[in-house]
């Protein structure tokens, strides 16, 4: 029986061996290698010469602290914009609910082109928003500092990663039975800390899962910053582009590659205890 | 009755409802404005069919909804649009509502933990755990407890923030019968020894009547009876009101005379003379309530019955007859034999006439 019910789970296995695992192993291997550039060619071998420019040189370790920055920022500011989202879904009527669930994915309808362009449009210096505070006559020349700044590349990834967040939090909270919360006010709490001391806790496996997928793919974006972060838009990612691309030097690819997943592996994993730690015994006694 | 009870005429008021209203949308109100006083020390039920508005009234007193209209008055403050946690007022839950995620100490230690300058709040939760028989349970989780022992922990949990009033909605309702009356002694216990008052809502008669000094009796939003146990059981309002406490078999007829001595009806199965409900005069439509013992087989008797079922009930016997159609209920030492007729009389003092519903 049980047995049989595992044998379903064999396809996607398969996949992840052949679809991840095997790449990863492809990665590690090609980083100890080296590169003839008179020849063009990539050596096999076994030499650290990668490993000890990406971890030596500052600009990756930079890079790489940048990407987990941008990361948990993203999926900072995703969680405080979600819960009042998700919050106020909760109130839709049954009938409105998928309504709402179409509207919420939007950003996701749309590409990320797309999207860009369109920031670019409001964020620029000929701008929606430069246009709003010349017209009231609070600035005199166009800010310029809103474009092509970690500021816009944050706003873009917020407003992309979002749905992930708020889909998250809503699925958490149709599932929180509200009375908790009546008996939290009930026994004398404000609204603020009835949601930290029972609203928080008691959908934290939900806040874990948005903000793991928020930061994988706040981290792991290449255009956004690329395209709005201006002269700040450097990113690991771009990095290991550059060389897998025009450098052609693989090995020094793979050593940053393998260093960024390792990283954002780690500081993922210590977040979601973390956050999962908030929830105590809710996580573990959910009847 | 063995002992006074708390909240007699004449005790001072704690809580009243004046015209108190809810209504969502164009429906018809839920609550449709009524009048009642909560006396001070005294333990107060609700009872009604689900739907009547009882579980809506609780939740306006907690702040949980605001009401269309009327007011809502604690020791004479206006509680207005005051949010839950500015009422002096605490609720045990339907299903209780324990935190999960906290152990048994931590969900009584909450309101504690809210305010400052509660003093020694591990003694104060210990005593209030001792109180309810739970001191041993404190490090447990919610759902490592059995269903009264989660209620148990309920009532702990509302104690200790010291309400002024006590609110239950149906805390026994996902009890099994022994367990259900075992804890209706302990919160009747409890509620005499801490002297707070209570707003309790239920369903089931039996649990009002075991426990309450007043009980206010809803259909409709409304509120058709309030008063003793021993009155709303006696004297029943309305036809509602008797079939709703159950067990009684109301004929339905007209007022043909009242009187000093009682209030004569024409029924079906003859005139019988009874108590009669204030308000009724000759020619209005009424019915006469007989409770089990209302009724007994006697030679002469002018009702001829045919015996339909015979249950046994320890004490005595419940017989199920028929007359004309007409299903009646009474209690005999002595089982007749299902199937033969047997001719039955009513004992006028032990009958009531109430208004039709």
């Amino acid at each position: 029986m049980t047995a049989g019910r595992s044998l379903l789970a064999l396809p996607m296995v398969l996949l992840l061996l052949g679809g991840a695992i095997l790449p990863l192993a492809i990665l590690v291997v090609i980083s100890f290698w080296s590169v003839d550039f008179d020849a063009f060619e990539l050596v096999p071998g076994f030499g650290l010469a990668s490993w000890r420019e990406v971890l030596g040189n500052p600009t990756y370790p930079y890079l790489i602290g940048k990407a987990v920055l941008t990361g948990s920022v993203t999926a900072g500011l995703t969680a405080l914009a979600g819960y009042p989202i998700a919050l106020s879904l909760l109130r839709v009527p049954q009938r409105w609910k998928s309504v709402a669930l179409v509207v919420l994915m939007t950003p996701l309808y749309t590409g990320e082109i797309v999207r860009i362009y369109a920031w670019r449009l409001v964020l620029g210096t000929d701008g929606l928003v430069n246009g709003v505070l010349l017209g009231l006559h609070l600035v005199q020349v166009p800010v310029k500092v809103i474009l092509f700044s970690p500021v816009s590349t944050i706003l873009a990834l917020v407003y992309d990663e979002l749905p992930f967040m708020t889909l998250a939090l809503w699925i958490a909270l149709e599932r929180l039975d509200l009375r908790l919360v009546e008996a939290a006010r009930d026994l004398g709490a404000r609204p603020l800390t009835a949601f930290v001391r029972v609203t928080l806790p008691m959908t934290s496996t939900g806040l874990c899962a948005g903000a793991l997928a928020v930061f994988a793919l706040s981290a792991g974006d290449l255009q956004t910053p690329n395209f709005l972060g201006g002269p700040t838009g450097a990113t690991a990612l771009a990095s290991i582009d550059n060389f897998f691309g025009t450098a052609f030097d693989w090995p020094t690819a793979s050593a940053l590659a393998l260093s960024l997943l390792f990283a954002l592996g780690i500081v993922a994993a210590v977040a979601s205890l973390l956050i999962l730690r908030i929830g105590g015994g809710a996580v573990r006694t959910r009847p | 009755m063995a002992e006074p009870r708390a909240g007699g005429a004449g005790a001072p008021v704690l809580l009243s409802a004046r015209g108190l209203l809810k209504r969502y949308g164009a429906n018809p109100p839920v609550v449709a404005g009524v009048d009642f006083d909560v006396a001070e020390r005294a333990f107060t039920t609700l009872l009604g069919p689900s739907g009547c508005g009882k579980t809506t009234i609780l939740r306006m007193i907690g702040g949980f909804e605001t009401p269309t209209g009327g007011t809502l008055t604690l020791d004479g403050v206006l509680l207005g649009d005051h949010p839950p946690e500015r009422r002096p007022v605490n609720t045990v839950f339907q299903s209780y509502a324990l935190f999960p995620h906290m152990s048994v100490f931590d969900n009584v230690a909450f309101s504690l933990t809210l305010r400052s300058g509660t003093g020694d709040v591990a003694a104060k939760v210990r005593r209030a755990l001792d109180a309810v028989h739970m001191a041993e349970f404190g490090d447990r989780y919610p759902s490592q407890l059995s269903g009264g022992q989660q209620q148990r922990v309920a009532v702990a949990r509302a104690m200790v923030a010291e309400p002024r009033l006590l609110l239950l909605d149906e805390p026994l309702s996902a009890l099994d019968r022994a367990m259900r009356a075992h804890l209706q002694r302990e919160l009747k216990d409890l509620q005499r020894r801490l002297g707070i008052a209570f707003v309790y809502v239920t369903h089931d008669q039996d649990e009002a009547f075991a426990l309450s000094d007043t009980v206010l009796v809803m259909n409709a939003g409304r509120i058709v009876q309030a008063g003793a146990p021993e009155a709303v059981y006696r004297r029943p309002a309305s036809s509602f009101v008797a079939g709703f406490i159950g067990g009684a078999t109301l004929l339905p007829g007209h007022v043909t005379a009242v009187s000093e001595a009682g209030t004569t009806i024409s029924t079906a199965l003859g005139t019988f003379e009874a108590p009669g409900h204030p308000g009724l005069a000759q020619g209005m439509p009424a019915s006469l309530v007989l409770r089990p013992d209302s009724i007994v087989v006697r030679e002469g008797g002018t009702v001829q019955a045919a015996v339909r079922h015979v249950t046994f009930m320890g004490q005595g016997y419940a017989v199920d007859a028929e007359a004309q159609g007409q299903s009646l209920r009474f209690a005999a030492a002595e089982p007749p034999r299902i199937g033969t007729t047997v001719p039955l009389s009513v004992i006028g003092d032990r009958a009531y006439v109430t208004a039709p519903a």
